[in-house]
């Protein structure tokens, strides 16, 4: 297996080509030509007539946003989410800190405790998106795949801080039980074929 | 004589009786360890310490093994790597892969030599057990998270003294169990917490509740002790917007040590805020005071800026504390011919005889407990412990328990005085004021006589270093001048060193600083600066009339029992006024309080002129103390009378001790939320009967002048008609000689 197989199957669309792109001009007289070629070719009107033809044709693809919405990649970094276990419905946060030490923008604050199944517990936690820059190391970092960055990109605020909290960002106990939960595919998730490269410890006895 | 060797071929010389662990950290050689602590026998557990010696099969236990001359040690090869790999992995086998939320992820030992060793894969397996976790009050265990390194039983037993914990031995099943007793019942130091490599140990207030990389430590000073214990505050936010508050304390365990009011009893600090006219009242207060009643809770700076009010204003300054200190201290050394007592807690350490006197050693200052804990069983060295309540906490380390009478102490020291300077070149005039003594009527009142003496110097026989250490009992007593002097007697003409246990913190630093009066009827309008007066400013009342950062919240200094200038710093902020703020009205006032560090100079010429910025604040590599400066001692002049002693004072009856139980000091520590604040009268069965009271009554403990309400606890351990009680949840004047007679009347409930 090359070194890069393992990144291939990172559902993206097979058709990508390489665009032929011209060298740029380095004299002033390539230049000079560049900017002839460009002003004389007509190019202009060839936007024009297509723009004219699509207003013609009544033919619009704009989406009519906020009424319509395009569907958003399953690896888009937008709004956080805490996702919660498949099979209990726990929470996954295990209250580790790690997500709030390696934020680079300094915008995770938490605070644990001890609770009383013995577990550490998440009490406050707040996420200020006005700060984050969805860089998405935290859904990186995450080791139980707790945080994790979902596609609501709509966080338009009044405000420079907006806070988001744990509880707007987990996911509803009754998604995870009927299987609503979405899985997030992009930074920090494991790769889809994991489960083959996972080795077991020896147990010997 | 210096053993010369080479370590990784560099030459290096050892000192006698040091291992090749030793050596090589001294020269900067590094030797990776798991289960080594310095202030302890080596443990000898992990292995991982091992080194090849050229021409010797095998590997060398560097932790253990003391160099012999020409030797050649190499601290790497390919097998030790192997060795050593092999070693971390077994460490590895069925390790919960707990780090994420475990306490000590970020500061293990076991995380760190994983990651150093690169153990990537696990070639050992072993049956898992179930291993429940333990909750021991303050502290919890995690036996899946032990790696039996034994640090925390050496730890309790040499350096603490409980012995609380041992392990059971089981092969892969082997865990911590408490000693002797179904659950862990010690005297909770937590100082196994501090030493535990890995996160088996943790304190159960903190627990879950921060991670080691989000805090921040803040060099600072115990402030519960005259010990002055180094430790560090470790403080963050609380909440998502909360003020930020002081989640745990820790120290540099690897040579300091605290005890559990040092550990567990730092969140004392001032949180309530002053009215608005508060300060003016205060100063308007200031002005017409006769005299300003305070405690030596407070720095040195802040000594010297009540000084300077005094000398302003000429207002009195009351503090019966550091005055009686004063007063003893000065007796002392007009009889020793040196300015101060010349033992420190290093000297206790290194002794191998050491007399205690006139104090409840264990709780007044558990620094020196723990001294001569390592006193004892690092070096085999002889106690003999001389107090009319025997402690329970002595058991392991007192090998001589000599039960003297109540308020007898001027008779016991004078024998013991005759005792150590026979055969020593003092003077014939003191020789033959000791030797015209009664000692048979002395003898029959203390309890003391011929017989423990010679036991006494039995124990002593081969002992080198000598320590004598005296205690709280004696600053207060009515004969303290007599007694004082024939200390200093004992400190000039015997081999012994004598240790004076100030009282609090600062009780030394005061005495030096601040020109002390006495009490007085014709004080009619008290201030009170830390203690209660008619107007009270203060960081210890919770209804004072002006409130004042505490201890943890204030940068200065204090003079501990080393006679060393420690400095500690602000742990949290503090958005009131302090003294200095108070002080501006009077025009003695300077930018900050530490400002007047070093003008402390100006008051006794055993400080140095030595700004607070220029001031260290930690433990050197090889654990010297290097925090502040030490006080210059000096000689001074001898000029002292031995005063005959005439009758010694009878207490019989029901007579009670003012001594504080274990992890409780004063009102700092009465208000931490994790330390237990029992403030029961505690006394034998015997006692009980004396003073017809059953176990759990309520009582009235009758002083003649005050009353206390208690209740009433029998103690097992204890023996006699004396009872103990507790004095850190009352103000109780420090003039008060500790033994008390006292009427106890039953309350009626
Ligand atoms: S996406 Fe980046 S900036 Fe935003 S919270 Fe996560 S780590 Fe911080
Ligand atoms: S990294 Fe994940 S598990 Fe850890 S605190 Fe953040 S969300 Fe919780
Ligand atoms: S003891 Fe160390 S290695 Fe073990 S879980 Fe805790 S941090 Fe991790
Ligand atoms: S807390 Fe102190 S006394 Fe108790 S077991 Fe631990 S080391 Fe020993
Ligand atoms: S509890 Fe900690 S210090 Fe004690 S043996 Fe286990 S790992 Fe070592
Ligand atoms: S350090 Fe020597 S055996 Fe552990």
């Amino acid at each position: 297996m090359s070194n890069t197989e393992m990144f291939k199957d990172r559902n993206i669309s097979e058709d990508y080509f390489l665009l032929d792109i011209e060298d740029y001009p380095t004299t002033p007289w390539e230049k000079f030509k560049r900017v002839v070629k460009r002003s004389f070719k007509g190019e202009l009107f060839v936007g024009l007539w297509v723009v004219l033809r699509e207003m013609i044709k009544f033919d619009i693809h704009t989406i009519q946003y906020p009424e319509e919405k395009l569907p958003i990649g399953p690896r888009y970094r937008a709004v956080h989410e805490m996702k919660r276990l498949w099979e209990s419905g726990t929470e996954r946060c295990i209250g580790c800190g790690l997500c709030e030490k390696i934020c680079i923008s300094n915008c995770i604050r938490m605070e644990t405790r001890y609770d009383e199944n013995q577990r550490k517990e998440v009490g406050e936690y707040s996420i200020n998106l006005g700060r984050c820059i969805f860089c998405g190391y935290c859904a990186e970092v995450c080791p139980e795949l707790a945080i994790t960055h979902g596609g609501e990109y709509e966080n338009a605020s009044e405000q420079r801080e907006h806070f988001i909290l744990y509880e707007d960002m987990l996911t509803p106990i009754d998604d995870v039980l009927n299987k609503k939960q979405r899985e997030f595919q992009g930074f920090g998730a494991i790769t889809p074929h994991e489960d083959e490269r996972l080795k077991k410890t020896p147990l010997a006895y | 004589m210096m053993i010369r060797f080479t370590i990784d071929n560099i030459p290096v010389e050892a000192k006698k009786g040091e291992t090749i662990l030793e050596v090589a950290r001294r020269y900067g050689i590094y030797i990776p360890t798991m289960c080594y602590i310095s202030k302890t026998t080596p443990c000898a557990s992990c292995r991982l310490c091992s080194v090849e010696v050229k021409d010797v099969d095998g590997f060398v236990l560097s932790c253990n093994t003391p160099p012999t001359e020409g030797i050649e040690v190499t601290t790497e090869s390919a097998r030790l790597h192997e060795e050593r790999v092999n070693i971390m992995k077994l460490y590895d086998v069925n390790h919960p892969l707990e780090c994420g939320v475990c306490d000590k992820s970020g500061e293990c030992d076991l995380q760190n030599k994983t990651l150093e060793f690169d153990v990537d894969r696990q070639d050992f397996s072993a049956k898992d057990q179930f291993r429940p976790v333990k909750h021991w009050n303050l502290i919890d265990y995690d036996p899946a998270l032990c790696i039996l390194c034994e640090k925390c039983v050496h730890v309790c037993n040499e350096v603490i003294g409980d012995d609380a914990i041992e392990i059971m031995m089981g092969g892969y099943k082997s865990t911590i169990v408490p000693k002797n007793s179904e659950t862990l019942d010690c005297t909770f130091c937590g100082e196994c917490i501090a030493v535990c490599p890995v996160g088996a140990l943790v304190s159960s207030g903190f627990k879950y509740r921060a991670n080691a990389w989000e805090l921040s430590r803040i060099p600072a000073t115990c402030v519960h002790c005259s010990a002055a214990c180094p430790l560090e505050y470790e403080v963050r936010h609380t909440g998502l917007n909360g003020d930020k508050a002081i989640f745990r304390v820790k120290n540099n365990f690897e040579y300091a040590t605290l005890c559990g009011a040092g550990r567990f009893g730092y969140d004392f600090e001032v949180r309530e805020s002053n009215g608005e006219d508060a300060l003016t009242k205060a100063v308007d207060a200031l002005t017409k005071a006769d005299a300003i009643r305070f405690s030596s809770l407070i720095t040195n700076e802040e000594a010297l800026i009540l000084q300077r009010l005094k000398e302003k204003t000429g207002v009195r300054l009351i503090n019966e504390d550091a005055r009686l200190f004063k007063v003893f201290e000065e007796a002392f050394s007009s009889a020793s011919g040196k300015r101060f007592y010349t033992a420190e807690l290093e000297d206790v350490k290194n002794s191998d005889a050491i007399i205690v006197l006139g104090t409840q050693i264990a709780t007044d200052n558990p620094g020196v407990r723990y001294a001569m804990t390592v006193a004892s069983k690092q070096n085999g060295a002889k106690i003999s412990y001389f107090h009319p309540i025997e402690d329970d906490l002595l058991q392991n380390v007192v090998t001589q328990f000599v039960k003297m009478e109540a308020g007898t102490e001027e008779g016991v020291v004078a024998l013991l005085a005759k005792e150590l300077l026979a055969k020593t070149n003092a003077p014939e005039d003191i020789q033959s004021f000791f030797a015209d003594l009664d000692e048979g009527y002395l003898e029959a009142e203390s309890n003391v006589g011929e017989e423990e003496f010679k036991l006494m110097q039995r124990q002593f026989r081969r002992a080198k270093k000598k320590t004598l250490i005296a205690g709280a009992d004696l600053f207060a007593h009515p004969r303290a001048k007599n007694i004082a002097t024939m200390l200093g007697l004992i400190e000039k003409y015997s081999e012994y060193k004598v240790l004076l246990v100030p009282k609090e913190i600062n009780t030394l630093g005061v005495s030096l600083i601040c020109d002390l009066d006495e009490e007085s009827k014709n004080d009619s309008f008290i201030v009170g600066y830390n203690a209660r007066g008619d107007f009270t400013i203060s960081s210890l009342h919770a209804d004072a009339d002006l409130f004042v950062p505490a201890l943890n919240q204030q940068e200065g200094t204090f003079t501990s029992i080393d006679k060393r200038v420690v400095p500690t710093n602000v742990a949290l902020e503090y958005e009131g006024v302090c003294l200095n703020d108070i002080v501006k009205a009077f025009g003695i006032s300077k930018e900050y309080t530490v400002d007047f560090t070093d003008e402390l100079v100006q008051r006794d010429e055993s400080f140095e002129a030595l700004s607070f910025d220029t001031l260290e604040n930690f433990l050197s590599e090889v654990g010297e103390d290097v925090r502040g400066y030490k006080l210059k001692n000096r000689d001074v002049s001898v000029n002292f009378t031995l005063e005959d002693i005439e009758d010694l004072p009878e207490f019989n009856g029901t007579v009670v001790y003012h001594a504080d139980p274990v992890l409780q000091f004063n009102a700092y520590t009465a208000r931490t939320t994790e330390l237990p604040k029992e403030n029961f009268l505690r006394g034998s069965a015997q006692f009980a009967t004396a003073a017809k009271i059953k176990d759990g009554d309520k009582v009235v403990v009758d002083l003649g002048d005050i009353r206390i309400e208690r209740l009433f606890k029998i103690e097992e351990k204890l023996k006699g008609t004396v009872a103990i009680n507790p004095t850190f949840d009352i103000e109780l004047s420090p003039n008060r000689y500790r033994f008390e007679k006292s009427k106890i009347e039953r309350v009626q409930s």
